[in-house]
């Protein structure tokens, strides 16, 4: 049976995915996990979930349109009258913003 | 608390270093020390059998993470005995397969693919380890004190590894079957985990170690033996005396399986004309390990 790891480095941070184990029970699977992926990096607790409970939504889905299809422009902070008291925040979405598109479009290749 | 306690042993941490010691005292603290090293290299070295052959990859990963752990130990109580003027090279390269004095249990073979001998061994080996260790947490010797903690620290994943592949395999009656053979098997071994050295009187009476071994033996049947009968095996039953294998380990005598052991896990170091053992680690002492 497959198990899907996700690690937490520090309190408070993301858990993170890191992997797979297979083991026959939750307690063989929590402890195999241990080992393989909390032996050598930093790490405050481990998630590990059954492979079957994870639910997937895959973009070529039937319906599925992660973004929508229409322009969105209103979610970026670029698109509202800003002084520059939020100089910073804006160069970090707009940042955000060209990865995001930059990525977006790497995808769809 | 036990009737065979010594109560007027000296108090814990309290004999010094080693510097300290009174060739008598030094003669019983070398003797616990020597039986804790050898067990957890000798068994550290049979479970490394199994790296890369275990029944799934992560069973290897496992079971070779529970060797680390093992190997560290023995280095951590090696480390003691070098404290008294001996080197690695004499307490395991150079030295005499007959200077040995781990229990039998963990000496011998596994037949090929016999995960089941892995787990019955495993199990009856930290449960034995755990009441052993817990036994030195109040020891009169500061050096065990010091290191104890941090070893048992490491002794409860390897209980909970052994027990969860225990109920896993006793499942259904191949499994069962295959416990059954292995507990036949090792249970006479294991009790060699139990049996005295020469400085047993010693060890007790000056504190080194709080619970005689005979204690300890029966503190450890109480706990094995209602959790295997539960899982449908027979534990073997008599008098120890007729159950104990003829070689008992701890007096250095051992069986048949241990000298080419012994020449396997030394080989290497001869061939490579080593004279000296490599430092791969800063000491125990200089780092918080």
């Amino acid at each position: 049976m497959r198990w899907e790891v996700f690690r937490q480095d520090k309190k408070k941070d993301y858990h993170t995915y890191v992997g797979t184990v297979h083991a026959p029970n939750a307690e063989l699977a929590k402890q195999y996990a241990e080992v393989q992926h909390g032996r050598r990096k930093p790490t405050n607790s481990l998630w590990i979930v059954p492979k079957d409970a994870v639910e997937t939504v895959y973009a070529d889905d039937p319906g599925v349109e992660f973004g929508g299809t229409t322009q969105k422009d209103y979610r970026w902070a670029t698109a509202y009258s800003t002084d520059e008291t939020f100089a910073e925040e804006i160069e970090a979405s707009q940042r955000e913003q060209e990865e995001a598109e930059r990525d977006i479009a790497e995808a769809d290749r | 608390m036990s009737p065979d306690r010594s109560t007027d042993a000296p108090e814990p941490g309290s004999l010094g270093g080693p510097d300290d010691l009174d060739d008598e005292t030094r003669t019983a603290v070398e003797a616990e020390l020597r039986c804790l090293a050898d067990d957890d290299f000798v068994v550290a070295e049979r479970y490394t059998e199994w790296q890369v052959r275990g029944p799934t990859l992560e069973a290897d990963i496992g079971i070779g993470n529970i060797a680390q752990d093992e190997l560290g130990h023995a280095r951590l109580w090696y480390d003691l005995l070098e404290d008294f003027g001996h080197d690695e090279t004499d307490l395991v390269w150079e030295a005499d397969p007959g200077d040995f004095r781990h229990a039998t249990l963990v000496e011998l073979p596994f037949e090929t693919g016999d995960w089941a001998d892995c787990v019955v061994r495993s199990y009856l080996y930290d449960h034995y380890e755990e009441l052993r260790l817990e036994a030195l947490r109040e020891s009169s010797y500061p050096r065990i004190v010091d290191r104890v903690g941090k070893v048992l620290g490491e002794e409860p994943y390897h209980r909970e590894h052994a027990e969860n592949w225990l109920e896993r395999l006793a499942e259904d009656a191949g499994g069962r079957r295959r416990l059954q053979e292995a507990l036949d098997r090792l249970y006479p071994h294991a009790l060699t985990l139990f049996e005295p050295t020469d400085q047993e009187d010693a060890i007790v009476a000056l504190g080194i170690r709080r619970e005689p071994l005979d204690v300890l033996r029966e503190e450890w049947r109480a706990i094995v033996v209602p959790v295997l009968a539960g899982l449908g095996l027979e534990v073997p039953e008599g008098d120890d005396a007729d159950l104990l294998p003829d070689a008992r380990g701890r007096d250095g005598t051992h069986t048949d399986a241990w000298e080419p052991l012994f020449h396997e896990f030394t080989h290497t170091y001869h061939d490579l004309g080593r004279e000296e053992a490599v430092s791969l680690m800063p000491d125990p002492d200089e780092a918080d390990v």
